[in-house]
Formats: structure tokens, sequence, C-alpha cells
């Protein structure tokens, strides 16, 4: 049985996505036309792509039709109640990044945190005899963070689009909705409460734990979280290349010690070629220490991937399946 | 998940049989309403629970998850709803159960627009006795409390409006009430954010207070924002420079704890409450005659108050009762949960008149019975 990737065809998230995907060595070919919702990634036989919104990609995830996905942490818990039952994270992958939170219009000046809101619930209940009505399609998180502060008379009105509109236009007095800048809801005269951020939501990279994982699905998740991870780690490091006679144990305890470099290949060759790799931050710092060590040359370079034994994300995605 | 079964036991007619004879009229509401009506009544806890579908047109409907909402506002909506009148039913519920059918039988009766509150409690109380015995011969445990007790001791220490709304809406949540009474004590710590301005407010004649914060927030061009007018939000407003003027007295919070720490039969904690409330010199003498009264009359239908349980601090898990709660228990344990339910719910039937543009006060009190529990009860299932 194949493993069913799925990657999201549209919406904000599409373009961090791709970079994403052709950075890991995983770009997808697309099937026949841009209509077509199923593609293929070149080196790897037994997965298949499947191109879905963010939304359904959790819902898919949660229903185990799909394998791994890219996909909002906002829209993992909307999709399920228990979403650690269903599904794990493997990574968060630092796009997309946005907040939920809750909005209500400006001119409520006695509001500032979730107990002023809670006052206010119940105040209006007994004023006008009907619950205070919250518009969002965060039902799930809606519901679990105002049960957590406590707040029992409201409603939710589900929305599918436009959200801060909602309070203007007088279908709702509050809402939850996910936001960057926060331009959109002062556009509407809205502000979040103090205490008011539900989840800061980023795309993670997800494993449903209800799909059918045979050995092949297995094989081609190692494969593929392999490069993700590779990718990852490269990222994290320069390589820095030079050759001296002074390169000695001493001086490289002294690298490790003050810039944190690794030496992935051990240490100086007897030519005394050396190869480090270094936090991008304190290269300039290391290619000044160790000329003044006798280095005459220091070259530095972008790395694609380090490929290491280990493949963490892989033993994340083991780890959660065997646990029942 | 066990398959769901709508079928009616032979003990089942018999309740119904036996309601038929006590005067109570079979209600048959239709399965579907308006999802609208419930979420809004019920609230978000139950409403996640729904079994939602929609109309032709798009409006969104629900089977119905109790009878009581649909009973009412078949009575409400009908030639007699300024009438006193008896109703029963039973039939398929449907809910979101874990790991259990979603579809299953309730009975119960409902006692609607009778303004002799404590006599309808009595009786709902005597015929839910006398219906679970069709069930079972084992015991059963009465459980009593009344959410107009807690109500009328906070409203007697003169608490600020924002606490005493905070209290009763934490009345039915014992970690949140026990927080809400710890911070009671304390005094005033650090002050709203608009503290200067509160300040200078505070003490000042309210009427004008109003009307100077009203004018600041129309000068902003605010008007009616979010279903919270002006006036609306300039009350509130005022009212935290009230909450910023200090905590509750410590031996007033010793009260409050004494009262909610009240667990015995029915008759001592009406005497207990009575001492308590004049040693503090709390005036909650009306809630506690309504209590004596409703005791006396269940002593007269013959219900034995000895073996009863009563607590202040019982309440159940919705929001809209207001004076008696009650439940029967299975004593032999067999059947986990409460046999049968139920309470006065004066506030759902105003939220529902208030839906329907009725001006008209509905007292009501009812219980609905687990016809599949009261099976396990006696033996049976």
């Amino acid at each position: 049985m194949t493993l069913v990737f799925a990657i999201p065809s549209k919406g904000r998230i599409l373009e961090a996505a791709q970079g994403f995907l052709d950075r890991s060595g995983l770009k997808p070919v697309q099937g026949r036309g841009v209509r077509d919702y199923r593609g293929t990634i070149p080196g790897l036989d037994h997965v298949e792509v499947a191109f879905l919104s963010a939304s359904d990609i959790a819902r898919e995830l949660v229903a185990g039709n799909v394998h791994l996905g890219l996909t909002g942490l906002d829209l993992m818990h909307e999709a399920t109640p228990e979403p650690e039952d269903r599904l794990v994270s493997l990574t968060p992958l630092g796009f997309s990044r946005a907040d939920v939170v809750v909005a209500v219009p400006q001119a409520w000046i006695d509001v500032r945190t979730m107990a002023d809101l809670d006052d206010v619930a119940s105040q209006y209940r007994a004023r006008h005899r009907t619950r205070m009505r919250v518009a969002t399609k965060y039902l799930n998180l809606t519901r679990s963070f105002f049960d957590r502060h406590g707040i029992a008379d409201y409603r939710i009105v589900e929305s599918a689009g436009a959200t801060e509109g909602a309070p203007a236009a007088g279908a709702a007095e509050l809402i939850v909705d996910i936001t960057t800048t926060g331009a959109t809801l002062a556009a509407n005269a809205l502000k979040v409460l103090d205490d008011g951020v539900i989840m800061k939501s980023e795309a993670h990279l997800v494993a449903s734990r209800t799909a059918q994982w045979s050995d092949r699905a297995l094989a081609s998740a190692a494969d593929m979280l392999d490069r993700i991870a590779s990718e990852a780690r490269a990222r994290k490091v320069k390589e820095v290349r030079t050759r001296f006679r002074a390169a000695d144990d001493g001086v490289l305890a002294e690298a490790r010690e003050r810039f944190g470099v690794e030496t992935p290949f051990g240490g100086p060759t007897s030519s005394g070629m050396l190869t480090l790799h270094c936090p991008p931050k304190a290269i300039f710092a290391l290619s000044r220490f160790l000329r003044e060590k006798g280095a005459e040359t220091v070259s530095v370079m972008e790395l694609d991937y380090v490929f290491g034994k280990d493949n963490p994300l892989y033993e994340r995605l083991a780890a959660s399946l065997a646990r029942s | 998940m066990p398959t769901a079964t709508t079928s009616l036991s032979a003990l089942d007619i018999s309740l119904a049989a036996l309601l038929a004879e006590a005067g109570f009229v079979r209600a048959e509401p239709p399965l579907l309403m308006p999802a609208d009506l419930v979420r809004d009544l019920v609230g978000e806890a139950l409403a996640r629970r729904l079994y939602l579908t929609t109309d032709a047109d798009g409006a969104e409907l629900c089977l119905r998850p109790d009878y009581t909402i649909p009973v009412v506002q078949a009575h409400l909506e009908g030639p007699n709803a300024r009438e006193a009148a008896a109703y029963s039913y039973l039939g398929p519920v449907f809910r979101h159960r874990a790991g259990m059918a979603g579809e299953f039988n309730q009975a119960g009766i409902e006692l609607l627009g009778r303004t002799d509150r404590e006599a309808a409690d009595a009786e709902v109380i005597a015929i839910a006795l006398k219906a679970a015995r069709v069930y079972t011969d084992g015991p059963l445990q009465l459980v009593l409390g009344d959410v107009g007790i807690f109500l009328s001791l906070i409203n007697a220490l003169g608490l600020p409006a924002v606490w005493r709304r905070r209290l009763a809406k934490d009345f039915r949540r014992s970690g949140m009430l026990a927080d809400d009474l710890r911070r009671l004590a304390e005094p005033a710590a650090q002050g709203p954010t608009h503290a200067g301005l509160l300040a200078a407010l505070e003490g000042s004649d309210p009427k004008a207070a109003r009307e100077l914060v009203t004018d600041l927030l129309s000068i902003a061009g605010i008007t009616t924002v979010g279903g919270r007018s002006a006036a609306d939000i300039a009350e509130r407003f005022l009212e935290q420079a009230a909450l910023g003027s200090g905590g509750l007295a410590a031996d007033k919070v010793a009260v409050v704890e004494q009262v909610l720490g009240l667990d015995t039969d029915p008759v001592s904690a009406e005497a207990q409450l009575r001492e308590i409330a004049s040693r503090a010199g709390l005036d909650m003498t009306a809630a506690i005659n309504r209590l004596a009264e409703r005791n006396a009359l269940l002593v007269a239908a013959g219900v034995d108050l000895s073996a009863a349980k009563f607590s202040t601090r019982f309440g159940r898990d919705v929001d809209y009762y207001t004076g008696l709660v009650f439940e029967i228990h299975d004593g032999s344990g067999r059947a986990g949960k409460p046999l049968v339910g139920g309470g006065r719910y004066d506030r759902l039937t105003d939220m529902m008149t208030a839906k329907l543009g009725l001006d008209l006060k509905v007292p009501a009190v009812g219980c609905a019975f687990w016809v599949e529990r009261l099976a396990v009860a006696g033996g049976r299932a």
C-alpha cells in the first residue's frame, strides 16, 4: 500500500509549503494538469501526493485517509476534540504563523480580560434573556478555552468567512478568529483581550495515528522524514573548511566551547584539513579565531542536507504509533 | 458501540399508564426542532452533543436532545399558555454520548404555570418516587438541593452586582466557586486599569456618572456595539469602581462556607439554615420558608424525609434551575448514575417566553426518568 502525503493546494500556506518541499527534496509533480489533485514525488515510488485545502488535510488525517500532511496547529485542534488520540505532530515548520484570539468591540472599554468577558456574558444573559453570541469557525478551540475560563453564558454562531464583520453586522457580539498582524481586527473596531490568545498556531508536519501503516508506508515515511530532518539540520549550520598545522585537539576543544562547532568528520586529517559545522551566528567570530591560530584561508559554505545516523522525526512517528 | 434500541418495555408502558392516571397529559412533540433555539437555551456544553441536520432552505435543525424544551415550547405557543398544565412524555431522545448509543428513551413530567410553587415541587417528587417503584423494589435514595438558598444568601450579603453574578454563575462548578470565595476573602488587590477615572467617579451621583461615561462613548461615535448599548457599557464600567473598594469580611466568607457545607436531611437543613442566618444577621427568611413549606408538603404526601439527603451545594449540570433540584439514586448502587433527575426551571421558561415575544411568567418544575437505568436498578437489564 502506498503512503498518502497531503499538501496544501491553496491559501496562505501554499507558497511557504512549496518552498519547504523544494528544500526538503520532496518537490511534487502534479498529474496531467493543474486540475489534477493527485501527484507523485520523483524517486519515491510508493508515495502518492494529495493536493487538498489545509482544513481538509486535518480532517483526512483524523479520518486516517492520509498518512502524512502539512496543516496548521489550529486546524488540527478543530478537526477533532482529541487531537492527541488521532494525530501526532512530528515537527513545527516555522511558517504560516498566526494567533487564534478572542476579540471584542473596542467600544467595550470595561472589558480587557476573559474574567471581564465572563461577567459581561452573565450580565448580558440576565438582561436580554438570551446568550451572548460568539462568531467563529473554531468550535472546539472556543468551547475548550471558554470552558477553561468558566464562561458558560454564551453560544457559538458558526461563521465560515469574514468573521471579523459579524459584530458590526449584528450577527454576533464578539468573535474568535485567526490573525497575523491584528490589522483586520483593528479595521473592524475590534480588540484582542489581554489574556485572549487561545493558541499560537503555525504549520506542522502531522502524521495520522489512525491510518493504515503498512511496512511499505513506514519505509516511505522513514525516507521522507530523513530528508526533512536532514534539511532542517543543514539549515542550522554552515560548513567551515580550513587547513593549518596548529589545528590540534586543544584548538578544537576551544572552538567547541566558544562557538558551538561540531566536527562531523573527526579531527584534522594528516595534512591538517579540517571540516567544521558552525551555527550561522558564530561564523565571523570563528573565522577570526581560526586565523588567529594560524589558518591562512577559511571558507564557509551553505549546506543542502546533513544526513546523520539517526532519524528523529521517524522515531517520533514510530513511538507515537506504538502508543495505544 | 451498542446498537440503539427505541423499543419500549412493558414497564415503560406501565409508567406511562401511572402518569396518565395521575392526570398528566401525554405530550408528543416532533423529533426535529430548530437547533438555534436549543443552542441558545442549553448553552455550548450541551450544544456539542446535538445531532444536527439542515432543511431544504438551509435552516439548522436538531433531533430533540430532551423533551422539556419542545414540551414547554408547544405549551407556550398553544391556546392555553396562561393556564396551569401537567404533561408527561415517553420516547426517544438523541445526544452524542461517548461509547454509548446516541438514541435512548426518556420519560418525564412537567408541571407548568403553577403559582403554588412549593406544592408543585412536592407533587413532582412524590410522583417521581412512586413511578420509580414501577421498576424496582430496591432501596431508593432521594437527594435534594435548592439553588434559591444560595441565591438568597448572596443577595443578603449585600455584595456588588459583579460578585453576585459571578457566584450565581459559578455555583454549579465547585472548583471555580472555591476560587471565587478565596478571592472574595482577599482585600481588593490591584485596581482596574482606568483606576484614576474610576476613583474620581466613585461615590459621585450614580446617575450623573453614568451619563458622563455614556457621553464619552457617544463622543467617540459609539452607540450600540455588539449587542451592548453605551449605557450598558457605562454601567458596568462604573460597577468596577464598586468592585475596587474592598473584599468581603472574613466572618461573612465563613458564613458562605457554612451554608455551602450543609449536608444533612432536609428538615435539619431548614433548622440549621435559620440558625446560621439569624446568627449572621442575614435575611434569608423567604427562601428558608419555601424550603420549610416544601418539606411539610412532602411529609404530608408520605415521603420519608429522614432518609433523604439535602445539600446546599447540590446543583444539576444545566444552569436553568432556579429553586428545587433533586435526583433519585439507586441505593443498591447497581445503576451508577441517577435514575431520576429534575427541578424547578423558571429561568428556562423565562428565556423561552422572551424568545417567543410573550409577556408571560410561567413557573415550571419537572423531572426526567432514565428508563434504561431504572430497568438496570430493578435487575431487569
